[in-house]
């Protein structure tokens, strides 16, 4: 007989759970339906059948340490062809919820972004620091006079090789990039440490860090960005639709941001000429406002995918959703008005949006490891891990 | 009655396109010497109805032959009143519907010929029957035991203005469910557990007029027949001469007169003495309900030998009580484990009697537990759950509860450790684990005994015993159709109800005690007019016996399936029309054929089986007897005929009350007048049996196989005779079956006694 296992429900679990989006989870009787409709469960490891009777009976441990909790692209099939209403697909999307903010590292903030009532809390923090930074810079002030430069949002000085403005911008940013990276990395070890566990894999033949990248990592990101299995879910063009320009968006902006970095920030040390705003006809500027659009487009066709579904569906809004679509939605109109604003020479609003484009963009960032973007970094582990259970490494 | 006949022919449904009505009607008219005959488009009709009726206004035509369709229908269309008779020919369903594609014309014709031979003949030797009227019909109903069944069917019957005597043998009424905490949800949306209603039922009872109770009072004999039932009661536990006799058989009874073999019944007055003092009522309901199962013999699960380990019963009255704790150390309870089966190696297996009650109970009991405590745990680990109705609406509400689990599982043990608490190890779990639990408490969910099955209980003074007969069938539950009839048992007059007739949660006893009442009334009603109660409602006909030619053999009286025969000192039997159900299973038994109905006897149906012409001299014309039983035989034939499936047109069917009535002198009549073969068509015997009367196609077997001796002996081949079971459904099999039997007789050649 195998080893027994000790079952202890944790009733504060099925509490959280339920008020997470998984409110159905105990309606399951376990027909298994579920498995059989999703587009990406495995034959050999089904789900969410056996994450829906771990939910129900509390097992939180079991499932923080699963793998396939992570690989649902969340299409909604199994919640639509459940006959019992029981909604597997946000119970699956509140099990992820869950995990983020048991491995977010420093509990203190994950806790703080699971809650939709902490929000006005999670606004006031960039806002303050940002705010102070803006009355340390002495900046403290509209300039009125002049085109809008948004270089100078932090006021100006006369040293050539780094300009006030980017100092600042650095100070606040750069430390909240690296940050969060750090938290993201935690969570993410954690969760990997969690779901090897279980593999009883043999500890010599681990991959190195080359072939975790080449063999596992690289291949996942690949299938990330083509949206492969996202596309599998059949139900799920219309999320593809919106889910895949937001992707690209992001990488057109990234690729950008780190354009204007090396550009103002590296090179601009050295040539202070650098520093102003990039040209409207410069081919990454025009990155930057084709993305941004594609950010505002596709952030809104999810938008109203998920209105749809939560009318149609019956799916359960939460914050936990809800919370990264405002997110983005913010991030892209403050900094498409901002940008309008200054064209335009408003010199009011443009600075308005500039400082809430700042704000939530610092969000983004912040709180990316505990919050709905965290995906991007723990899906696409666990889909590195998919790839490692059944590789060689594992199988001997 | 003077009977001045009438023979009317249809020649609707295709009847006057496929045989020659002018030969028919002078088989009526010549042989059968029946003058008035007439023919009709559409008998069924306005028009031929008139027909008939002219002629009885006109001509005092009061016995009628009506050739048309089957007896199963048109039947208002053909009801000329009461004090008319009916006999109707199957021409069409039998006759026309299935004579097959390629039918010789003549043996179809020799086919109808021969039914209305019979169907004259029958009018001939049929009487109009008389009820049997007793002169007082008491109509007070006895209902025993003062439980949620019991007093629920008081309640009922009183409501439809009849007198109830209510016998409980605690000093209380209440019964069982007196000591639940809560009962199941009885509206929507049937997810909320409601105050038990016994309570209020209780008071109702007590304060009713109409209601006499007894309590601390046991039935010592019920005697006599519905309707005039005579009831001795005694205090609770204790002997009297008036308790039942126990049965003796015919050959225990002879060694009992040797001095062999003591009498059980020494003591006891003998079942026919009266008691002057005795209760009169009308019918009976059994509401004696239950006891819980004893659950020791499953040693792996701990009980008897740990303390917290207890049955649903006495998780019931722990928590009935007040808060739920331990039994080992009256610590709160945290957590539970409902096991609903019992594992270990007969793992799919529930435990004994437990029906869907002991599923509706883990999840009351579980609900108990959490609405105590809301960091409270009840596991319910199942092979089966069972939630009929809208039980599933409660069983999903369950469900819901952050803190049920619910899982499929086999367990394996129960074990303590030191403090009291338990392990519960369970394999095969939907979580697809082997699982240890730890629980304060295990329930196991120990099933509901009918009382029945220790003792006679209803303590009937009859010549068949105390008892209900063969409860063995039913491990130990009265005997009867459970979907059909459900509240009917062996005995005319009894009906069941709640925990004895299966095991019910209170609500569905409700239910079923209202129904058992209803029934109650409905035979008392029945007693008064005279006429049968189930299954043929109505029927007025009864058994008359010709005493003077009775050689007391006691067949009748052993035979009875529903014990309706009693018997004198030198075993006479003593009718008691009231009992009986009018199967004629006595009539079939009887060897001097002195039983008979008005309506149905031994001379009538031979004088139908001697009045089908048998060609001596044709071998292509053999001819078979069928004797079918008109509960399911006979509608198969009906719809065989409607789908036109075509059967044997040398087979002469004949309609009988149940194969238990078929006298064997019907099969020598039939063979002797130089048919070649016999054979009878009737329900399912045994333990799926679908026998109306449950024991006559039984019976019916064991007599052929007895007369196929008797042939042996006369140079006949035993194979001559031959029983065929078939259920309503089968009327596909029936041409295959009347097929292969008349294909063995043809290899075995015509009846030598042809001709003599």
């Amino acid at each position: 007989m195998a080893e027994k296992m000790r079952v202890e429900p944790d009733l504060d679990f099925i509490r959280y759970m339920k008020s997470a989006g998984g409110d159905t989870l105990k309606k399951c009787y376990q027909c298994a339906t579920c498995s059989v409709v999703c587009p990406l469960s495995s034959d050999k490891k089904p789900f969410p059948r056996k994450e829906m009777i771990w939910a129900q009976w509390g097992l939180k441990d079991k499932l923080i340490a699963d793998p396939d909790v992570m690989l649902c692209h969340q299409c909604g099939d199994c919640t639509t062809n459940c006959p019992r209403g029981a909604k597997p697909g946000d119970v699956l999307g509140a099990i992820r919820a869950y995990a983020y903010i048991h491995f977010g590292f420093p509990q203190g903030i994950a806790k703080l972004a699971s809650k939709g009532q902490n929000l006005p809390i999670m606004i006031l923090i960039p806002a303050i620091i940002i705010g102070v930074m803006w009355a340390l810079s002495g900046g403290m002030h509209i300039p009125a006079e002049g085109p809008v430069d948004f270089g100078r949002f932090f006021g100006h000085w006369d040293i050539h090789y780094l300009s006030k403005n980017v100092m600042f911008i650095d100070l606040i940013f750069v430390p909240t990039f690296f940050f969060a990276l750090y938290a993201a990395f935690s969570g993410v070890s954690a969760m990997w440490t969690q779901m090897a566990a279980g593999l009883n894999a043999n500890q010599a033949f681990r991959p190195s860090v080359i072939q975790f990248i080449m063999q596992f990592l690289w291949p996942s990101i690949v299938e990330t960005i083509q949206h492969k299995r996202f596309n599998e879910c059949g139900t799920n063009k219309n999320r593809v639709t919106g889910h895949l320009p937001l992707l690209l968006a992001f990488v057109g902006l990234l690729t950008v941001t780190a354009y204007s970095f090396i550009r103002k920030d590296i090179f601009g040390i050295f040539n202070p000429a650098l520093h102003g705003p990039i040209a409207l006809y410069d081919p990454f500027k025009i990155l930057a406002n084709v993305s941004a659009i594609a950010m505002i487009v596709g952030v809104g066709i999810l938008w109203s995918n998920r209105s749809a579904a939560e009318e149609k569906k019956g799916i359960s809004p939460t914050f936990y959703d809800w919370f990264l679509i405002g997110e983005i939605m913010a991030v892209g109109v403050t900094g498409l008005l901002a940008e309008i604003f200054r064209l335009i020479n408003v010199p009011v609003l443009a600075y308005l949006f500039y400082f809430l484009h700042l704000v939530s963009v610092f969000m983004l960032f912040f709180y990316m490891p505990y919050t709905k973007f965290a995906h991007m970094v723990y899906r696409t582990f666990a889909m590195a891990f998919e790839r490692y259970r059944s590789s060689e490494f594992v199988k001997n | 009655m003077d009977k001045k006949y009438g023979a009317y022919i249809c020649t609707g449904c295709g009847i006057g396109d496929t045989l020659n009505i002018e030969a028919l009607s002078q088989v009526v008219t010549g042989e059968m010497g029946i003058k008035c005959c007439k023919t009709h488009s559409a008998l069924c009709g306005k028009d031929g109805r008139a027909l008939v009726e002219k002629d009885m206004h006109d001509e005092g035509v009061n016995t009628v032959v009506v050739a048309a369709c089957s007896p199963r229908v048109m039947q208002d269309e053909f009801n000329f009143g009461s004090d008319k008779i009916t006999n109707r020919v199957n021409l069409r369903e039998q006759v026309v519907w299935c004579k097959g594609d390629d039918a010789n014309p003549e043996f179809v014709q020799e086919l109808a010929s021969d039914y209305v031979r019979m169907g004259c003949t029958q009018a001939k030797k049929t009487e109009l029957p008389e009820p049997y009227k007793q002169e007082v019909t008491n109509k007070r109903i006895l209902v025993m035991g003062g439980g949620i069944s019991g007093l629920t069917a008081a309640r009922e019957a009183s409501k439809a203005g009849y007198e109830v005597l209510l016998v409980e043998k605690n000093d209380a009424l209440g019964g069982k469910a007196i000591t639940w905490r809560k009962q199941l949800p009885t509206k929507a949306p049937w997810t909320t557990l409601e105050t038990p209603s016994i309570h209020l039922l209780i008071k109702e009872v007590e304060t009713d007029a109409k209601i006499t109770v007894h309590t601390g009072s046991e039935v010592a004999r019920i005697s006599g027949a519905p309707g005039a039932y005579e009831v001795v009661l005694k205090p609770t536990d204790t002997t009297s001469e008036w308790d039942a006799p126990a049965r003796v058989t015919v050959d225990q009874q002879d060694l009992i007169t040797k001095g062999q073999m003591a009498d059980p019944n020494a003591g006891v007055k003998n079942y026919m003495d009266s008691n002057p003092d005795a209760l009169k009522v009308g019918a009976v309901v059994l509401a004696t309900g239950w006891n819980p199962a004893d659950v020791s013999e499953y040693e792996h699960l701990g009980y008897g030998k740990i303390k917290n380990v207890v049955t649903n019963f006495e998780f019931e009255q722990i928590a009935s009580k007040g808060s739920i704790i331990r039994p080992s150390d009256g610590k709160p309870v945290q957590s539970v484990a409902f096991i609903q089966s019992p594992g270990a190696a007969e793992n799919d297996k529930d435990f004994p009697y437990c029906n869907s009650v002991t599923s509706l109970v883990a999840l009351k009991q579980a609900k108990y537990i959490r609405e105590e405590n809301a960091e409270a745990k009840a596991y319910i680990l199942y092979q089966h759950m069972r939630t009929p109705g809208h039980m599933e609406l409660f069983y999903k509400a369950a469900q819901n509860d952050d803190g049920i689990f619910l899982t499929k599982a086999n367990v394996m043990s129960v074990n303590e450790s030191g403090d009291g608490s338990l392990s519960v190890d369970i394999t095969n779990t939907l979580l697809n684990e082997d699982i240890t639990l730890h629980v304060d408490m295990v329930v196991l969910a120990a099933g509901m005994i009918p009382t029945t099955v220790a003792a006679p209980t209803i303590n009937l003074a009859y010549r068949q015993g105390p008892a209900f007969l063969e409860l063995e069938l039913f491990d130990g539950y009265a005997d009867s159709n459970f979907i059909c009839f459900p509240y009917e048992t062996r005995r005319t007059g009894i009906y069941t109800c709640g925990g004895v007739r299966k095991a019910t949660t209170v609500e569905e006893a409700i239910d079923d005690a209202t129904g058992a009442a209803l029934k109650a009334i409905q035979c008392i009603e029945s007693a008064e007019r005279g006429v049968a109660v189930h299954p043929r409602s109505g029927d007025n006909s009864f058994p008359e016996f010709f005493f003077q030619r009775c050689t007391q053999c006691k067949r009748c009286t052993e035979e009875c399936p529903f014990g309706a025969l009693d018997d004198d000192e030198k075993g006479t039997p003593k009718p008691n029309p009231t009992r009986c159900r009018r199967c004629g299973t006595c009539m079939g038994a009887c060897p001097e054929r002195i039983i008979g109905f008005k309506n149905y006897n031994v001379d009538m149906i031979g004088s139908m089986v001697k009045a089908i012409e048998v060609p001596s001299d044709d071998e292509e014309k053999l001819r078979f007897a069928v004797f079918v039983c008109e509960n399911d035989a006979y509608p198969a034939l009906d719809m065989a005929g409607m789908r036109r499936l075509g059967i044997n047109n040398l087979v002469r069917f004949i309609p009988v009350r149940c194969l238990g009535s078929v006298n064997m002198v019907w099969i020598k009549d039939a063979l002797s007048a130089g048919m070649d073969g016999a054979m009878l068509l009737g329900c399912k015997f045994g333990n799926d049996y679908q026998c109306h009367f449950v024991k006559g196609s039984e019976i019916a077997t064991k007599r052929m196989d007895n007369i196929g001796e008797t042939l042996k002996t006369l140079g006949l081949e035993p194979e001559r005779v031959a029983v065929r079971e078939i259920a309503i459904t089968d009327y596909n099999k029936i041409p295959e079956i009347v097929k292969d039997f008349v294909d063995s007789i043809v290899a075995l050649g015509p009846n030598p006694f042809k001709g003599f």
